[in-house]
């Protein structure tokens, strides 16, 4: 598995779509599947971050759905926003999905080959 | 020559780019492109703390808080550094009643950013990094980040050098030779 993170408006995907110019590829925008077969393609979560919020705000715990769909999916990519260089929120809610979605990219960061970090649209390899 | 300096609020930045365009200048004439629009006393504060920080270094300073493009008569030939995209994309967007698009916003910066590197020996081209803090704002501000970020995209790709500053270091993040 790869992650690639990076600020808003950055670009992320077109980054890895880049990357990956001539396979046969699939793009998951905030979910981890599409009603289609995803064997034999390489597979591209984009906005991570969305999946996770989106998890939180309906009690399900995103960690474990993440990391059985990278089980399932080991060459995947995952790209996420990098949410967490501002203010600390007024707001719980937000206040824990910052740190929830911090937290897990850390964990699955660690558990990557490799580790990208993009802003200006260019890839800096972090791990 | 075209280098792209960007950093968040504090990073160091605009040290690093005056320092920079000393550096590669080489005795032809610096000018400063100051983008802050003043419209306050606050503004107008801002702006003169930044001159006499500049004072003695060598800058002729044009304060150009839209279309840049159009100051390119009068420092043809020499070196520029232009300071700073964030507050010229919102010049750019929000100067007329109605917002620009994003799109068109982007177009016209870029533009007016190529015809100023074609005919400069060296520029120097200072833009904020305001994209981590994951919070989703108002449509107005979301549409000015999104404008921001492809111009910031487009002038890396641009820029034959870009650098990230943080705590006052330069990293390089591209270099071609």
């Amino acid at each position: 598995m790869k992650l690639v993170i990076g600020g808003f408006a950055q670009g992320k995907l077109d980054y890895v779509l880049e990357q990956i110019k001539h396979e046969d590829y699939m793009v998951l925008d905030g979910k981890l599947g599409c009603g289609e077969a995803l064997s034999g393609k390489q597979v591209i979560v984009d906005h991570l971050h969305r999946l996770i919020r989106e998890c939180l705000e309906s009690g399900i715990d995103p960690e474990e759905k993440i990391f059985d769909f990278v089980e399932k999916h080991p060459g995947c990519i995952l790209i996420s926003d990098e949410i967490g260089n501002g203010i600390v929120p007024v707001d719980g809610f937000e206040r824990e999905y910052r740190e929830r979605t911090g937290r897990l990219l850390i964990k699955l960061a660690a558990s990557a080959q490799e580790v990208v970090r993009v802003i200006c649209g260019i890839g800096q390899k972090i791990k | 020559m075209m280098i792209l300096v960007v950093g968040g609020s504090g990073s160091g930045k605009s040290a690093y780019a005056e320092e920079c365009i000393s550096r590669i200048a080489e005795g032809r004439q610096k000018y400063y492109i100051a983008t802050m629009r003043i419209f306050d006393d606050e503004t107008r504060v801002k702006v003169e703390k930044h001159r006499r920080s500049r004072n003695g270094k060598g800058f002729i300073t044009i304060e150009q808080p839209v279309s840049v493009g159009s100051v390119l008569k009068k420092i043809k030939g020499g070196t520029a550094l232009i300071e700073c995209i964030s507050n010229l994309t919102a010049n750019e967007m929000f100067g007329d009643e109605e917002p620009q698009p994003y799109e068109a916003v982007t177009e016209k910066i870029i533009s007016d950013i190529k015809k100023l590197d074609s005919e400069l020996e060296a520029l120097v081209v200072v833009t904020n990094n305001v994209f981590e803090d994951g919070i989703i704002y108002d449509k107005a501000t979301m549409e000015y980040m999104k404008a921001l970020g492809n111009i910031n995209r487009k002038l890396a790709a641009m820029a034959d050098k870009v650098v990230e500053t943080a705590a006052g270091n330069p990293v390089v993040i591209k270099e071609t030779n």
